[in-house]
């Protein structure tokens, strides 16, 4: 499926991969609705990219994505402000620091929020609109974090997996009417989300949204990123649980 | 040193980034403001002296302290806050260049000055007052210090301004280090268009057109600098080629957007994508002790012909700046004897005249630099400054294992510098190795150096704050 001409609607872009797949949607002449939580740095983001096009091609929206209720109103203001939207890539994600002996539901709660029920009500209403227009298409960045559960952050692991399990169903709903549904698996990708983790190797945040459109373009429904992800993630989930649950990875 | 739990002094072999200078001290690496002022405190009662030192990437011996102490503060390294409004940034003083851009570009600003590489600390570039290739626009690293917080040797803290502390700002920033340590400093960054620059490669074809080419260029350009063929003789002697970066307009260069992706702006670590560059040194090592430097300078001068017709052309901040940072561990190459950086800053009348002697003196002893490089310069507010209305010109020697060239090294680097001081020249703490301490108040005047030294009286009393520079140059 080619990329459409329409409004892109880019959930959590104020940084990170959100921000730069929203730089390339704007780069290649969309209109895109930058959507947040914080106010200053989405605005100030979205002021960027115009200044540096010198044009608007970015609008903000402040949003926040654990509040599920406003999404549909959202969604109709954007059309209506904008005009008919094509494309929603939902990247907004939490990653709280937890303790290996920590098992606090407040933060297990903003993480299920922001990374799976947020995930749903915005696909909910973009297939809500896409599936009469037989057209459109929704990208998921989940995480290879949902391939399976592991000693560090179990509900992280969970909001993902939860997120690429909706999606598969959603996908399997929508597909066969022409409307794409894709999910993104990044490995470690250098964002203000990860920056203290000292991960090795992360691939830049504008490569991996380079990687994002692409699998959009090529109609992909399940893209790792970068595609090695794919390999390392197969052996993971192959582990046995027997070992699995005696490994610190 | 055992008056404090929280101190463990480890001894170490502390060395300048050119390894040929440094010695044997015990080190502490601090975490927090407390740490410093218990490590000041423990080791004033003891009658010791403190060197403070940030990422190690002086050349000589401004961070090394032989037989003392030493403060490593590179433990302190946190970006407390960027404002992206006002594109200031609050650092701890081990915080590098490197820390500072990777949040300021994300906002699509950067640091109003930066050095040659990106491991420089922030409270080293403060405290050497550093300066960069558009020195002659912006000034230096201090000009664009807001503010900042300094630990005083007897355990004050004292904030300081342009107008709330004006003698204590303008003395701390470029006193290397020897009227307290920088515990937090306000930095301004500055505002961008693109993730690139537009980048011209000049081909000059001896030392009179490098420095009309800096004349010519200086009110058009936003940075200027200039490798020198510092093997070039006769005609061509002081050839180069020169790099002039211009920053970009709004909507000039539309795709420079995404290199506002920090990731974007690191050097390449592989040469033609698959060689890792940690491994040239050894090739470069080979081209030094073989003496076949003047060959690949040659050869490097002769490339830039074609860098010339293929400009401009654009490039990321950070290929563009962090020249130093492409290969790593590159001072390798000079082992085991190390590299000295012989840095003469000559004002604009004598530039010309001055240089060319000091490039002929090097031929005539036999002692030629691997690189030169030559910039511009404008004279800044600070106390201990070491910025001219003129040029400076940085060489580097390879220092050899042998002693007897070892010390003729030095003794052609003081004749050099006799010349640089009798024109009126200056030089810099961040750089030198060789200055002797009849030449201090030579290069900043006599009232200057008492106006510090009544400074250093007055903060540090007991004289906790020491270098081998700083006794080297009688401070």
């Amino acid at each position: 499926m080619a990329s459409g001409s329409g409004t892109c609607i880019v959930v959590g872009s104020s940084s990170g991969i959100g921000l730069a797949v929203a730089r390339r949607l704007a780069l290649a002449g969309r209109k895109v609705a930058m959507l947040a939580r914080r106010e200053n740095e989405l605005r100030t983001q979205a002021a960027t990219v115009n200044d540096a096009l010198a044009q608007q091609r970015a609008f903000p929206f402040v949003h926040d994505a654990a509040d599920l209720d406003a999404v549909e109103p959202l969604f109709a203001r954007i059309e209506q402000e904008l005009g008919p939207v094509d494309e929603v890539h939902y990247v907004a994600g939490v990653m709280p620091e937890v303790a290996i002996d920590e098992f606090d539901v407040g933060k297990d709660r903003l993480q299920v929020q922001v990374n799976m029920l947020g995930c749903i009500a915005w696909g909910n209403a973009a297939a809500r609109r896409f599936l009469p227009r037989r057209a459109g298409c929704f990208v998921g960045v989940g995480s290879v974090a949902g391939d399976r559960g592991r000693v560090g952050r179990p509900v992280y692991n969970a909001s993902k997996a939860g997120m690429d399990c909706y999606l598969e169903g959603l996908r399997n709903r929508l597909w066969r009417h022409g409307v794409q549904v894709t999910t993104i698996k990044p490995g470690p990708t250098q964002t203000p989300m990860t920056a203290n983790l000292g991960l090795k190797n992360a691939i830049p945040a504008d490569r991996a949204a380079e990687l994002i459109l692409r699998a959009r373009d090529r109609g992909r429904a399940i893209a790792y990123v970068p595609g090695k992800w794919r390999v390392i993630m197969f052996v993971i989930r192959n582990i046995p649980s027997f070992l699995f649950r005696r490994l610190s990875i | 040193m055992t008056e404090t739990t929280s101190i463990a002094w480890r001894d170490e072999d502390v060395r300048g980034f050119g390894m040929a200078v440094g010695g044997a001290a015990r080190v502490f690496r601090p975490t927090t403001v407390e740490q410093v002022a218990d490590a000041f405190a423990a080791v004033r009662a003891a009658g010791g002296s403190i060197a403070l030192r940030g990422a190690g990437c002086s050349y000589g011996d401004a961070a090394t302290n032989t037989n003392g102490h030493v403060l490593d503060l590179s433990g302190m390294r946190a970006v407390h806050a960027f404002d992206p409004a006002t594109g200031v940034a609050i650092v701890e003083p081990g915080a590098t260049i490197r820390d500072l851009w990777r949040r300021s570009i994300e906002h699509a600003h950067w640091p109003r000055v930066v050095s040659g590489t990106m491991a420089v600390s922030l409270g080293g570039a403060a405290a050497m007052n550093i300066h960069g290739k558009n020195n002659y626009v912006l000034g230096s690293f201090g000009d664009s210090v807001r503010a900042f917080d300094l630990l005083t040797p007897r355990g004050e803290l004292v904030h300081c301004t342009r107008e709330g502390q004006p003698e204590l700002f303008h003395a701390a920033l470029g006193g290397f280090g020897m009227l307290g340590c920088f515990t937090r400093l306000w930095i301004e960054t500055k505002r961008v268009h693109s993730g690139r620059l537009r980048v011209w490669g000049i081909v000059a074809k001896d030392l009179e057109h490098n420095l009309q080419l800096l004349e010519d260029l200086r009110d058009k350009a936003d940075y200027l600098v200039s490798w020198v063929d510092l093997h070039g003789k006769g005609a061509g002697l002081g050839r180069g080629l020169m790099h002039r970066a211009d920053h970009l307009g709004p909507g000039e260069d539309p795709d420079g957007l995404r290199y506002f992706d920090p990731g974007l702006q690191e050097v390449p670590s592989t040469l033609f994508g698959v060689v890792p560059k940690a491994w040239l040194w050894p090739g470069m090592w080979c081209a030094v002790h073989l003496g076949r430097v003047g060959l690949v300078n040659a050869m490097k001068f002769a490339v830039g012909a074609r860098e010339q017709r293929q400009s401009p052309y654009l490039q990321t901040h950070g290929a563009f700046h962090f020249l130093l940072d492409y290969v790593p561990r590159w001072q390798w190459m000079t082992k085991p004897g190390g590299l000295i950086q012989f840095q003469p800053f000559v004002p604009r009348a004598e530039g010309a005249r001055v240089l060319r002697t000091l490039i002929e003196k090097c031929h005539a002893a036999g002692h030629v630099p691997y690189l030169g490089v030559l910039k511009r310069h404008r004279p800044d507010p600070f106390l201990m400054t070491h910025a001219v209305d003129g040029y400076s010109m940085a060489m580097d020697f390879a220092v050899s294992a042998r002693k007897s060239a070892r010390e003729s090294l030095w003794t052609l680097c003081r004749e050099l510098a006799e010349i640089v001081l009798t024109a009126g020249g200056r030089f810099y703490y961040a750089k030198d190795a060789v200055l002797l301490a009849s030449s201090f108040a030579r290069v900043h005047g006599e009232p200057t150096v008492a106006k510090f030294r009544a400074l250093k009286a007055q903060w540090d009393p007991d004289r906790l704050l020491q270098t081998d520079l700083s006794r080297r140059l009688g401070v």
